[in-house]
């Protein structure tokens, strides 16, 4: 799909979302959906595949998230999956987000953990990321437990790499 | 004649007369036959020198002459066969020099021959102790190179079982997690550059 084109739903559903009040909401479970749906092989096969009828694709989508996301993330996310354009969902939700930070003056911080982070933790990381950057953050966390331990976060450009992946990674490299 | 003249007395004593055409000696002849055979003798002889002498002479000259050329010739044959046995000296001579110069000249080839040939087998010595001191650094390079890969994938084994057998327990992951967001708030900036 064209950058123009995934600008274009991205807007769409930036402006539904901020029309439904749900912004901030949907936000977060869009970016945590594209997230699981780029780390699964299996969703991103039942959500792309051209052979599979639309309608079906959505009801695969409103079982995955029903009861556990907003009625607003779950009707958008059918409506781009409806649409076929299920492969581009990642990239759409990633210009949702950055629209949607920007509008708050907030830069997008990924973060991502091997294990879940406590409310207190993500205010601490936030304050810290906001402290060293010199911006208020949008902390996007995405438990990956590839990653073994620590936290890899992303702001921007800059990667901070905190992770034992890496660290095990440079070892492996040095011996 | 002693005994001639004896015979002479005693043939007078015995009154036998002496006939001079008669020798009464039976070794010595007649006085007459002995003068006439004298003078013949004599004519003979003067004949033999007056007609015979000339050829004889002559033949004599002739054979001297004959013995001379005899002598010239014995001795130029001489001195050709000495002529020719200091030509076989010199040559053999020559053939000893010729056989010496050769000797030499082979000696100097062999001489020469072993010197290359030594050089040869020097230059090749130390290229083959070249060519073995490498196969030996390549072949304990290969060695360490086979040790550390091995190494090292024993190593990759040994933090991947590690690591599949949960070690990072939850206790130790919260620590992780503290440490991170401690070190983000201390040294972000340092951090963010060295990473970007």
């Amino acid at each position: 799909m064209s950058d123009a084109r995934i600008e274009g739903y991205a807007r769409a559903l930036f402006e539904i979302a901020r029309a439904e009040g749900t912004l901030d909401e949907v936000e977060d479970e869009l970016f945590r959906f594209a997230r699981s749906f780029e780390s699964s092989e299996e969703l991103r096969t039942a959500l792309t595949d051209e052979m599979i009828p639309a309608a079906k694709r959505q009801a695969i989508v409103e079982d995955l998230l029903g009861g556990k996301a907003t009625g607003t993330t779950t009707q958008l996310l059918s409506m781009v999956v409806g649409s076929g354009r299920g492969k581009d969902l990642p990239a759409i939700i990633d210009v949702l987000v950055e629209r949607a930070s920007s509008a708050k003056n907030l830069e997008v911080a990924e973060v991502r953990s091997a294990v879940a982070l406590t409310s207190d933790q993500e205010d601490r990381l936030k304050a810290a990321l906001a402290n060293a950057t010199g911006k208020q953050v949008n902390l996007k966390v995405i438990v990956d437990p590839s990653i073994l331990g620590g936290i890899v976060a992303t702001v921007g450009d800059s990667v901070i790499d905190g992770s034992v992946r890496t660290r095990v990674d440079q070892l492996k490299a040095r011996i | 004649m002693n005994v001639m003249l004896m015979n002479i007395f005693v043939a007078a004593e015995d009154g036998h007369a002496v006939d001079p055409a008669h020798s009464l000696s039976p070794y010595w002849a007649a006085d007459a036959e002995l003068i006439w055979g004298t003078a013949a003798s004599i004519i003979i002889l003067g004949a033999l020198f007056k007609f015979a002498g000339p050829m004889v002479k002559k033949a004599m000259i002739a054979r001297t002459a004959g013995i001379q050329t005899e002598l010239d010739s014995s001795a130029d044959a001489k001195t050709a066969a000495l002529a020719e046995a200091s030509d076989i000296r010199q040559a053999a001579g020559d053939i000893d020099a010729e056989r010496q110069r050769l000797i030499a000249e082979a000696d100097a080839q062999a001489e020469t021959l072993l010197s290359e040939g030594r050089a040869r087998l020097e230059v090749e010595i130390t290229e083959l102790n070249a060519r073995a001191d490498a196969d030996i650094i390549a072949a304990g390079g290969r060695v360490s190179d086979e040790m550390r890969g091995e190494i090292a994938r024993l190593s990759h084994a040994a933090t991947e079982r590690t690591l599949a057998s949960g070690i990072i327990d939850e206790a130790t992951q919260q620590q992780l997690i503290e440490a991170f967001i401690q070190n983000v708030g201390q040294n972000v900036s340092q951090k963010m550059g060295a990473t970007s």
